[in-house]
Protein backbone atom coordinates (compact mmCIF):
# COMPACT_ATOMS: atom_id res chain seq x y z
CA UNK A 1 0.00 0.00 0.00
CA UNK A 2 1.43 3.20 -0.97
CA UNK A 3 2.35 5.58 2.47
CA UNK A 4 -0.30 8.26 1.44
CA UNK A 5 -3.09 6.11 1.80
CA UNK A 6 -1.56 4.11 4.91
CA UNK A 7 -2.59 6.44 7.61
CA UNK A 8 -6.21 6.63 6.01
CA UNK A 9 -6.19 2.14 5.51
CA UNK A 10 -4.54 2.69 9.50
CA UNK A 11 -7.94 4.65 10.19
CA UNK A 12 -10.45 2.45 8.70
CA UNK A 13 -8.62 -0.61 10.02
CA UNK A 14 -8.87 0.85 13.77
CA UNK A 15 -12.16 2.08 13.17
CA UNK A 16 -13.88 -1.31 11.98
CA UNK A 17 -11.04 -4.78 11.38
CA UNK A 18 -9.15 -3.84 14.28
CA UNK A 19 -12.02 -2.36 16.66
CA UNK A 20 -9.82 -1.14 20.01
CA UNK A 21 -12.96 -2.46 21.94
CA UNK A 22 -14.35 -5.01 20.51
CA UNK A 23 -11.01 -6.87 18.68
CA UNK A 24 -8.44 -5.94 21.51
CA UNK A 25 -10.91 -5.72 24.23
CA UNK A 26 -9.97 -2.46 25.77
CA UNK A 27 -11.32 -0.03 27.85
CA UNK A 28 -14.00 -2.58 28.66
CA UNK A 29 -14.75 -1.18 31.94
CA UNK A 30 -16.41 2.54 31.21
CA UNK A 31 -17.96 0.60 28.67
CA UNK A 32 -19.85 -1.81 30.76
CA UNK A 33 -20.24 0.85 33.43
CA UNK A 34 -21.33 4.24 31.38
CA UNK A 35 -23.25 2.66 28.35
CA UNK A 36 -26.86 2.91 30.35
CA UNK A 37 -27.95 5.76 28.64
CA UNK A 38 -27.09 6.95 24.98
CA UNK A 39 -26.92 10.57 25.54
CA UNK A 40 -24.19 9.91 27.94
CA UNK A 41 -22.53 7.36 26.41
CA UNK A 42 -22.21 9.82 22.92
CA UNK A 43 -21.05 12.20 25.39
CA UNK A 44 -18.11 9.73 26.75
CA UNK A 45 -17.22 8.46 22.98
CA UNK A 46 -16.89 12.20 22.27
CA UNK A 47 -14.65 12.92 24.80
CA UNK A 48 -12.97 9.83 24.68
CA UNK A 49 -12.15 10.06 20.66
CA UNK A 50 -10.69 13.30 20.67
CA UNK A 51 -8.70 12.47 23.58
CA UNK A 52 -7.29 9.15 22.09
CA UNK A 53 -6.63 10.97 18.76
CA UNK A 54 -4.66 14.12 20.39
CA UNK A 55 -2.82 12.06 22.86
CA UNK A 56 -1.56 9.47 20.91
CA UNK A 57 -0.26 12.38 18.69
CA UNK A 58 1.55 13.40 21.81
CA UNK A 59 2.98 10.67 22.92
CA UNK A 60 4.16 9.64 19.44
CA UNK A 61 6.39 13.36 20.08
CA UNK A 62 7.13 12.57 23.03
CA UNK A 63 8.24 9.25 22.65
CA UNK A 64 10.32 10.09 19.58
CA UNK A 65 12.22 13.23 21.08
CA UNK A 66 12.26 12.79 24.72
CA UNK A 67 12.18 8.76 25.11
CA UNK A 68 14.32 7.75 22.63
CA UNK A 69 16.87 9.95 22.09
CA UNK A 70 17.55 9.50 25.84
CA UNK A 71 17.13 5.69 26.16
CA UNK A 72 14.46 5.60 28.33
CA UNK A 73 11.97 3.52 26.23
CA UNK A 74 11.47 1.59 29.42
CA UNK A 75 9.78 4.45 30.96
CA UNK A 76 7.25 4.58 28.15
CA UNK A 77 4.18 3.69 30.74
CA UNK A 78 4.30 6.04 33.08
CA UNK A 79 5.13 8.91 30.85
CA UNK A 80 2.32 8.39 28.32
CA UNK A 81 -0.23 7.79 31.79
CA UNK A 82 1.39 11.41 32.75
CA UNK A 83 1.39 12.78 29.26
CA UNK A 84 -2.66 11.82 29.10
CA UNK A 85 -3.62 12.48 32.42
CA UNK A 86 -1.69 16.12 32.16
CA UNK A 87 -3.42 16.73 28.95
CA UNK A 88 -6.75 15.88 30.58
CA UNK A 89 -6.23 17.90 33.21
CA UNK A 90 -5.45 21.07 30.93
CA UNK A 91 -8.74 20.63 28.58
CA UNK A 92 -10.75 19.90 31.48
CA UNK A 93 -9.06 23.34 32.61
CA UNK A 94 -9.75 24.61 29.25
CA UNK A 95 -13.24 24.03 28.51
CA UNK A 96 -14.44 24.79 32.03
CA UNK A 97 -13.01 28.44 31.32
CA UNK A 98 -14.43 29.25 28.31
CA UNK A 99 -17.28 26.60 27.66
CA UNK A 100 -19.76 26.01 30.90
CA UNK A 101 -22.73 24.05 29.33
CA UNK A 102 -19.43 21.64 28.00
CA UNK A 103 -18.16 21.10 30.84
CA UNK A 104 -21.41 20.30 32.58
CA UNK A 105 -22.35 18.17 30.02
CA UNK A 106 -19.34 16.11 30.24
CA UNK A 107 -18.83 16.02 33.75
CA UNK A 108 -17.39 13.32 35.46
CA UNK A 109 -16.11 11.63 31.36
CA UNK A 110 -13.25 14.10 31.36
CA UNK A 111 -11.34 12.82 34.69
CA UNK A 112 -12.69 9.40 33.82
CA UNK A 113 -10.83 9.10 30.48
CA UNK A 114 -7.83 9.22 32.13
CA UNK A 115 -8.06 5.61 33.70
CA UNK A 116 -9.36 4.24 30.44
CA UNK A 117 -7.02 1.84 28.99
CA UNK A 118 -7.95 1.79 25.56
CA UNK A 119 -6.62 5.20 25.40
CA UNK A 120 -3.02 3.99 26.99
CA UNK A 121 -3.56 1.27 24.58
CA UNK A 122 -3.64 2.84 21.31
CA UNK A 123 -0.67 4.89 22.56
CA UNK A 124 1.06 1.32 23.44
CA UNK A 125 0.56 -0.21 19.67
CA UNK A 126 1.59 2.52 18.44
CA UNK A 127 4.67 2.24 19.54
CA UNK A 128 4.57 -1.24 18.90
CA UNK A 129 3.71 -1.19 14.95
CA UNK A 130 6.20 1.70 14.79
CA UNK A 131 3.88 4.18 13.24
CA UNK A 132 4.76 7.37 11.93
CA UNK A 133 3.50 10.24 13.59
CA UNK A 134 0.63 11.18 10.87
CA UNK A 135 -0.47 7.33 11.42
CA UNK A 136 -0.25 7.42 15.25
CA UNK A 137 -2.56 10.24 14.46
CA UNK A 138 -4.92 8.69 12.31
CA UNK A 139 -4.89 5.38 14.68
CA UNK A 140 -5.91 7.02 17.80
CA UNK A 141 -8.51 8.96 16.49
CA UNK A 142 -10.05 5.71 14.46
CA UNK A 143 -9.36 4.03 17.43
CA UNK A 144 -11.45 6.61 19.47
CA UNK A 145 -14.20 6.41 16.26
CA UNK A 146 -14.42 2.68 16.88
CA UNK A 147 -14.49 3.04 20.93
CA UNK A 148 -17.54 5.64 20.18
CA UNK A 149 -19.09 3.27 17.54
CA UNK A 150 -18.98 0.09 19.99
CA UNK A 151 -20.79 2.09 22.95
CA UNK A 152 -23.15 3.89 21.12
CA UNK A 153 -24.38 0.50 20.13
CA UNK A 154 -23.81 -1.17 22.97
CA UNK A 155 -25.97 2.11 24.87
CA UNK A 156 -28.56 1.79 21.92
CA UNK A 157 -28.88 -2.12 22.52
CA UNK A 158 -29.48 -1.38 26.64
CA UNK A 159 -31.94 1.05 26.13
CA UNK A 160 -34.04 -0.90 24.06
CA UNK A 161 -34.18 -3.82 26.93
CA UNK A 162 -35.39 -1.42 29.90
CA UNK A 163 -38.42 -2.96 30.10
CA UNK A 164 -37.03 -6.66 28.94
CA UNK A 165 -37.17 -9.32 31.62
CA UNK A 166 -34.17 -10.26 32.12
CA UNK A 167 -33.12 -13.35 34.33
CA UNK A 168 -31.84 -12.54 37.88
CA UNK A 169 -28.36 -13.31 37.25
CA UNK A 170 -27.64 -11.51 34.22
CA UNK A 171 -28.61 -7.86 35.25
CA UNK A 172 -26.47 -5.62 34.83
CA UNK A 173 -22.89 -6.15 33.52
CA UNK A 174 -23.94 -9.96 32.76
CA UNK A 175 -26.37 -9.44 29.88
CA UNK A 176 -23.85 -6.38 28.73
CA UNK A 177 -21.45 -8.90 28.26
CA UNK A 178 -23.17 -11.40 26.80
CA UNK A 179 -24.10 -8.06 24.21
CA UNK A 180 -20.67 -7.54 24.09
CA UNK A 181 -19.60 -10.68 22.58
CA UNK A 182 -21.87 -10.53 19.89
CA UNK A 183 -20.62 -7.45 19.18
CA UNK A 184 -18.05 -9.04 18.91
CA UNK A 185 -18.97 -11.93 17.30
CA UNK A 186 -20.75 -9.38 14.54
CA UNK A 187 -17.33 -7.64 13.97
CA UNK A 188 -15.57 -10.60 13.61
CA UNK A 189 -17.14 -10.32 9.71
CA UNK A 190 -14.69 -7.33 8.99
CA UNK A 191 -11.91 -9.92 9.45
CA UNK A 192 -9.33 -9.16 6.57
CA UNK A 193 -10.96 -6.10 5.12
CA UNK A 194 -7.65 -4.51 5.92
CA UNK A 195 -4.80 -5.89 6.82
CA UNK A 196 -2.18 -3.31 8.84
CA UNK A 197 0.56 -4.67 10.50
CA UNK B 1 -46.63 -27.87 27.35
CA UNK B 2 -48.41 -24.69 26.07
CA UNK B 3 -47.28 -22.58 23.30
CA UNK B 4 -48.30 -19.20 22.69
CA UNK B 5 -49.85 -19.30 18.99
CA UNK B 6 -48.54 -16.75 16.61
CA UNK B 7 -50.06 -16.30 13.44
CA UNK B 8 -47.12 -14.35 11.63
CA UNK B 9 -45.16 -16.81 12.88
CA UNK B 10 -47.75 -19.76 10.98
CA UNK B 11 -47.25 -17.86 7.44
CA UNK B 12 -43.31 -17.71 7.59
CA UNK B 13 -43.23 -21.53 8.19
CA UNK B 14 -45.97 -21.55 5.62
CA UNK B 15 -43.35 -19.75 3.48
CA UNK B 16 -40.67 -21.71 4.53
CA UNK B 17 -41.97 -25.09 3.59
CA UNK B 18 -41.10 -24.87 0.02
CA UNK B 19 -38.01 -24.94 0.64
CA UNK B 20 -37.73 -27.97 3.46
CA UNK B 21 -39.32 -29.66 0.40
CA UNK B 22 -36.50 -28.51 -1.96
CA UNK B 23 -34.14 -29.25 0.32
CA UNK B 24 -34.96 -33.06 0.81
CA UNK B 25 -35.37 -33.18 -2.86
CA UNK B 26 -31.74 -31.44 -3.69
CA UNK B 27 -29.78 -32.93 -0.86
CA UNK B 28 -31.67 -35.65 0.35
CA UNK B 29 -33.76 -37.70 3.20
CA UNK B 30 -30.83 -36.02 5.68
CA UNK B 31 -32.31 -32.74 5.68
CA UNK B 32 -35.53 -34.03 8.10
CA UNK B 33 -32.95 -35.67 10.11
CA UNK B 34 -31.30 -32.06 10.90
CA UNK B 35 -34.49 -30.49 11.24
CA UNK B 36 -35.40 -32.66 13.51
CA UNK B 37 -32.54 -32.55 15.65
CA UNK B 38 -32.77 -29.07 14.91
CA UNK B 39 -36.07 -28.42 16.38
CA UNK B 40 -35.82 -30.89 19.21
CA UNK B 41 -32.58 -29.31 20.43
CA UNK B 42 -34.35 -25.57 20.04
CA UNK B 43 -37.57 -26.73 21.68
CA UNK B 44 -35.88 -28.23 24.37
CA UNK B 45 -33.53 -25.26 25.23
CA UNK B 46 -36.37 -22.70 24.90
CA UNK B 47 -38.65 -25.08 26.89
CA UNK B 48 -36.23 -25.17 29.52
CA UNK B 49 -35.55 -21.30 29.75
CA UNK B 50 -38.77 -20.81 29.99
CA UNK B 51 -39.97 -22.97 32.55
CA UNK B 52 -37.61 -21.70 34.57
CA UNK B 53 -38.30 -17.75 34.11
CA UNK B 54 -42.08 -18.03 33.74
CA UNK B 55 -42.22 -16.96 30.16
CA UNK B 56 -44.26 -18.54 27.42
CA UNK B 57 -42.85 -20.86 24.91
CA UNK B 58 -44.28 -19.49 21.68
CA UNK B 59 -44.20 -20.05 17.98
CA UNK B 60 -41.36 -18.34 16.81
CA UNK B 61 -38.78 -20.64 18.31
CA UNK B 62 -40.20 -23.37 15.01
CA UNK B 63 -39.24 -20.61 13.23
CA UNK B 64 -36.20 -20.00 14.14
CA UNK B 65 -34.93 -23.37 14.19
CA UNK B 66 -36.48 -23.91 10.22
CA UNK B 67 -34.28 -21.03 9.19
CA UNK B 68 -31.46 -22.38 11.45
CA UNK B 69 -31.47 -25.79 9.44
CA UNK B 70 -32.16 -24.07 6.15
CA UNK B 71 -29.15 -22.25 6.89
CA UNK B 72 -26.68 -25.34 7.41
CA UNK B 73 -24.33 -26.80 4.95
CA UNK B 74 -25.50 -30.64 4.17
CA UNK B 75 -23.25 -32.30 5.53
CA UNK B 76 -23.24 -30.62 8.77
CA UNK B 77 -22.89 -33.11 11.76
CA UNK B 78 -25.76 -33.40 13.88
CA UNK B 79 -24.47 -32.48 17.27
CA UNK B 80 -23.37 -29.57 15.90
CA UNK B 81 -26.84 -28.40 14.67
CA UNK B 82 -28.06 -29.41 18.10
CA UNK B 83 -25.68 -27.28 19.78
CA UNK B 84 -25.56 -24.44 17.40
CA UNK B 85 -29.66 -23.89 18.15
CA UNK B 86 -29.27 -24.21 21.74
CA UNK B 87 -26.69 -21.48 21.80
CA UNK B 88 -29.13 -19.22 19.74
CA UNK B 89 -32.23 -20.13 21.48
CA UNK B 90 -30.28 -19.57 25.43
CA UNK B 91 -27.80 -16.97 24.09
CA UNK B 92 -29.73 -15.47 21.25
CA UNK B 93 -33.19 -14.98 23.16
CA UNK B 94 -34.05 -16.29 26.06
CA UNK B 95 -31.34 -14.52 28.37
CA UNK B 96 -32.91 -11.04 26.97
CA UNK B 97 -35.87 -12.38 28.50
CA UNK B 98 -37.30 -14.26 25.30
CA UNK B 99 -39.92 -13.57 22.48
CA UNK B 100 -40.25 -9.75 21.81
CA UNK B 101 -36.75 -8.96 23.54
CA UNK B 102 -34.11 -10.18 21.63
CA UNK B 103 -31.88 -7.81 20.32
CA UNK B 104 -30.14 -10.28 17.48
CA UNK B 105 -31.88 -12.66 15.58
CA UNK B 106 -31.57 -15.83 17.37
CA UNK B 107 -31.29 -18.43 14.23
CA UNK B 108 -28.25 -16.12 12.85
CA UNK B 109 -26.54 -15.48 16.07
CA UNK B 110 -26.47 -19.58 16.04
CA UNK B 111 -24.96 -19.58 12.56
CA UNK B 112 -22.63 -16.84 13.38
CA UNK B 113 -21.99 -19.83 16.76
CA UNK B 114 -21.31 -22.63 14.68
CA UNK B 115 -19.90 -20.78 11.70
CA UNK B 116 -17.09 -19.26 13.85
CA UNK B 117 -16.75 -22.45 16.35
CA UNK B 118 -16.45 -25.00 13.65
CA UNK B 119 -14.78 -23.36 10.32
CA UNK B 120 -14.13 -26.69 8.07
CA UNK B 121 -17.32 -28.15 8.45
CA UNK B 122 -19.49 -25.03 8.12
CA UNK B 123 -17.31 -23.80 5.35
CA UNK B 124 -15.22 -27.23 3.45
CA UNK B 125 -17.73 -29.33 3.21
CA UNK B 126 -20.41 -28.57 0.95
CA UNK B 127 -22.57 -30.81 -1.86
CA UNK B 128 -22.96 -30.32 -5.26
CA UNK B 129 -26.37 -32.01 -6.60
CA UNK B 130 -25.47 -31.97 -9.94
CA UNK B 131 -22.22 -34.48 -9.54
CA UNK B 132 -23.99 -37.48 -8.46
CA UNK B 133 -27.28 -37.42 -10.20
CA UNK B 134 -28.09 -34.53 -12.35
CA UNK B 135 -31.51 -32.90 -12.91
CA UNK B 136 -34.08 -35.35 -12.14
CA UNK B 137 -34.16 -37.26 -9.09
CA UNK B 138 -31.41 -34.69 -8.02
CA UNK B 139 -31.01 -36.07 -4.42
CA UNK B 140 -34.18 -37.30 -3.94
CA UNK B 141 -34.98 -40.52 -2.16
CA UNK B 142 -31.20 -40.65 -1.17
CA UNK B 143 -29.51 -40.12 2.55
CA UNK B 144 -27.51 -37.60 1.52
CA UNK B 145 -26.83 -36.50 -1.97
CA UNK B 146 -23.55 -38.05 -3.53
CA UNK B 147 -22.22 -37.82 -0.23
CA UNK B 148 -18.35 -39.06 -1.54
CA UNK B 149 -18.41 -36.10 -3.49
CA UNK B 150 -17.44 -33.30 -0.70
CA UNK B 151 -16.27 -30.03 -2.18
CA UNK B 152 -15.30 -26.88 -0.62
CA UNK B 153 -16.21 -25.13 -3.40
CA UNK B 154 -19.75 -22.85 -3.11
CA UNK B 155 -20.88 -21.22 -6.64
CA UNK B 156 -19.79 -17.79 -4.33
CA UNK B 157 -15.85 -19.39 -4.83
CA UNK B 158 -15.87 -20.64 -8.03
CA UNK B 159 -18.19 -18.23 -10.04
CA UNK B 160 -18.89 -21.07 -13.00
CA UNK B 161 -22.05 -21.93 -11.86
CA UNK B 162 -24.60 -21.08 -14.87
CA UNK B 163 -27.58 -18.71 -14.01
CA UNK B 164 -30.25 -20.90 -14.47
CA UNK B 165 -29.07 -23.70 -11.69
CA UNK B 166 -28.22 -20.77 -9.15
CA UNK B 167 -32.42 -19.77 -9.83
CA UNK B 168 -33.81 -23.25 -9.93
CA UNK B 169 -31.41 -24.43 -6.97
CA UNK B 170 -29.07 -26.94 -8.62
CA UNK B 171 -25.74 -25.99 -7.01
CA UNK B 172 -24.28 -26.57 -3.83
CA UNK B 173 -25.14 -24.46 -1.03
CA UNK B 174 -26.56 -24.63 2.28
CA UNK B 175 -30.04 -26.79 2.40
CA UNK B 176 -32.08 -23.87 1.84
CA UNK B 177 -30.35 -21.13 0.29
CA UNK B 178 -29.65 -22.63 -3.08
CA UNK B 179 -33.21 -21.88 -4.73
CA UNK B 180 -33.86 -18.40 -5.37
CA UNK B 181 -37.26 -18.94 -7.16
CA UNK B 182 -38.42 -20.67 -4.04
CA UNK B 183 -37.16 -18.00 -1.83
CA UNK B 184 -38.83 -14.93 -3.57
CA UNK B 185 -41.80 -16.43 -4.04
CA UNK B 186 -42.40 -17.28 0.02
CA UNK B 187 -40.43 -13.53 0.73
CA UNK B 188 -43.32 -12.15 -1.96
CA UNK B 189 -46.01 -14.66 0.28
CA UNK B 190 -44.91 -13.36 4.10
CA UNK B 191 -44.45 -9.94 2.37
CA UNK B 192 -48.31 -10.13 1.38
CA UNK B 193 -49.12 -11.54 4.35
CA UNK B 194 -47.86 -8.58 5.89
CA UNK B 195 -44.78 -10.96 7.87
CA UNK B 196 -42.17 -9.24 6.72
CA UNK B 197 -42.03 -5.32 5.62
CA UNK B 198 -41.12 -4.95 2.15
CA UNK B 199 -39.56 -1.91 2.45
CA UNK B 200 -37.01 -3.59 4.27
CA UNK B 201 -36.51 -5.89 1.86
CA UNK B 202 -36.76 -3.24 -1.21
CA UNK B 203 -33.90 -1.25 0.76
CA UNK B 204 -31.28 -4.38 1.01
CA UNK B 205 -32.23 -5.69 -2.72
CA UNK B 206 -31.58 -2.25 -4.46
CA UNK B 207 -28.48 -1.07 -1.92
CA UNK B 208 -26.94 -4.74 -2.96
CA UNK B 209 -27.51 -4.82 -6.33
CA UNK B 210 -26.08 -1.04 -6.98
CA UNK B 211 -22.89 -1.52 -4.58
CA UNK B 212 -22.02 -4.64 -6.30
CA UNK B 213 -22.36 -3.53 -9.76
CA UNK B 214 -20.24 -0.66 -8.62
CA UNK B 215 -17.65 -3.02 -7.65
CA UNK B 216 -18.12 -5.59 -10.44
CA UNK B 217 -17.80 -2.64 -12.99
CA UNK B 218 -14.59 -1.67 -11.47
CA UNK B 219 -13.30 -4.98 -12.16
CA UNK B 220 -12.13 -5.77 -8.54
CA UNK B 221 -11.66 -9.62 -8.84
CA UNK B 222 -13.92 -10.93 -6.23
CA UNK B 223 -16.83 -9.21 -7.10
CA UNK B 224 -19.47 -11.58 -9.82
CA UNK B 225 -21.46 -9.92 -11.86
CA UNK B 226 -24.39 -8.60 -9.76
CA UNK B 227 -27.37 -10.86 -11.03
CA UNK B 228 -24.73 -13.80 -10.39
CA UNK B 229 -23.81 -12.19 -6.40
CA UNK B 230 -27.87 -11.85 -5.93
CA UNK B 231 -28.51 -15.57 -6.89
CA UNK B 232 -25.75 -17.54 -4.75
CA UNK B 233 -25.17 -18.15 -1.79
CA UNK B 234 -27.80 -16.91 0.84
CA UNK B 235 -28.31 -13.01 0.88
CA UNK B 236 -31.90 -13.69 -0.68
CA UNK B 237 -32.67 -16.02 2.04
CA UNK B 238 -31.10 -13.09 4.60
CA UNK B 239 -33.12 -10.57 2.51
CA UNK B 240 -36.62 -12.18 2.78
CA UNK B 241 -36.63 -14.24 5.80
CA UNK B 242 -34.28 -13.32 8.31
CA UNK B 243 -33.31 -9.31 8.46
CA UNK B 244 -37.50 -8.83 8.19
CA UNK B 245 -38.06 -10.70 11.25
CA UNK B 246 -40.25 -8.54 13.34
CA UNK B 247 -38.52 -8.15 16.73
CA UNK B 248 -34.81 -8.08 16.11
CA UNK B 249 -34.58 -5.88 13.13
CA UNK B 250 -35.55 -1.87 12.99
CA UNK B 251 -39.34 -1.68 12.70
CA UNK B 252 -40.47 1.43 14.30
CA UNK B 253 -40.39 4.26 11.24
CA UNK B 254 -40.07 4.04 7.83
CA UNK B 255 -37.30 5.65 7.62
CA UNK B 256 -35.79 3.04 10.05
CA UNK B 257 -36.83 0.15 8.27
CA UNK B 258 -34.66 1.79 4.57
CA UNK B 259 -31.56 2.49 6.58
CA UNK B 260 -31.78 -0.89 8.10
CA UNK B 261 -32.49 -2.53 4.79
CA UNK B 262 -29.88 -0.63 3.19
CA UNK B 263 -27.36 -1.36 5.78
CA UNK B 264 -27.56 -4.98 5.96
CA UNK B 265 -27.08 -4.98 1.86
CA UNK B 266 -24.16 -3.08 2.01
CA UNK B 267 -22.52 -4.39 4.14
CA UNK B 268 -23.03 -7.75 2.97
CA UNK B 269 -21.32 -7.17 -0.80
CA UNK B 270 -19.14 -5.35 1.47
CA UNK B 271 -18.24 -8.15 3.62
CA UNK B 272 -18.07 -10.86 0.70
CA UNK B 273 -16.06 -8.68 -1.98
CA UNK B 274 -13.28 -7.92 0.94
CA UNK B 275 -13.39 -9.70 4.12
CA UNK B 276 -11.81 -13.14 4.27
CA UNK B 277 -15.37 -14.74 4.33
CA UNK B 278 -17.14 -16.04 1.51
CA UNK B 279 -20.16 -15.23 2.73
CA UNK B 280 -21.18 -11.74 4.53
CA UNK B 281 -24.72 -12.51 5.22
CA UNK B 282 -24.35 -13.82 8.40
CA UNK B 283 -22.43 -10.61 9.87
CA UNK B 284 -24.29 -7.99 7.66
CA UNK B 285 -27.26 -9.24 9.59
CA UNK B 286 -25.57 -9.25 13.36
CA UNK B 287 -24.17 -6.18 12.43
CA UNK B 288 -27.46 -4.66 11.19
CA UNK B 289 -29.27 -5.81 14.64
CA UNK B 290 -26.39 -4.52 16.64
CA UNK B 291 -27.29 -0.79 14.94
CA UNK B 292 -31.17 -1.31 15.10
CA UNK B 293 -32.23 0.15 18.07
CA UNK B 294 -29.89 3.12 17.79
CA UNK B 295 -31.86 3.84 14.70
CA UNK B 296 -35.37 3.35 16.29
CA UNK B 297 -34.08 5.66 19.37
CA UNK B 298 -33.02 8.68 17.06
CA UNK B 299 -35.51 8.34 14.25
CA UNK B 300 -38.47 8.04 16.83
CA UNK B 301 -36.81 11.22 18.49
CA UNK B 302 -36.32 13.00 15.01
CA UNK B 303 -40.06 12.20 14.83
CA UNK B 304 -41.52 13.33 18.24
CA UNK B 305 -39.20 16.95 17.46
CA UNK B 306 -40.77 17.71 14.11
CA UNK B 307 -44.34 16.59 15.11
CA UNK B 308 -43.82 18.85 18.23
CA UNK B 309 -41.97 22.03 15.83
CA UNK B 310 -45.47 21.38 13.72
CA UNK B 311 -47.63 21.51 16.92
CA UNK B 312 -46.11 24.79 18.46
CA UNK B 313 -46.40 26.18 14.50
CA UNK B 314 -49.74 25.32 14.25
CA UNK B 315 -50.89 26.51 17.64
CA UNK B 316 -48.62 29.54 17.10
CA UNK B 317 -50.59 30.66 13.74
CA UNK B 318 -54.12 30.44 15.77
Amino acid sequence: MSDIFFPLAVFFAAVFTNNILLTNYLGMCSFLSVSKELETSAGLGIAVTFVMAVTTALNWLVYEFVLVPFQLEYLRFIVFIIVIAAFVQLIEMIIERYSEGLYFALGIFLPLITVNCAILGASLFMVIREYTFMTSFFFGLGSGLGWFLAILAMAGIRQRLRTAKIPAGLEGPGISLVIAGFMAMAFMGFNGMITIS
Amino acid sequence: MNIQKQQAMRNVLVALSPLCLAAIYLFGWRFVAVLAVVGASGLLSEWLMARRYQVKVTESVFVSCVLFALSLPPGIPLWMAALGIAFGIVFGKMVFGGFGKNVFNPAITARAFVYISFGVPMTARFINPQIALNWFPAGFGTWLTGADSVSAATPMATGAVPHLNLLLGFTSGSFGETSALLIILGGAYIIYKKAANWKIVAGSLLSFLVLQTILWAAGHPNAHDPLYALLSGSFLLGAFFMITDPISSSQSTDMGRWIYGILFGLLTVAIRVFSNWAEGVTFAILLANMFGPLFDHYLKQAKAKKKAAAKAKTGGAA
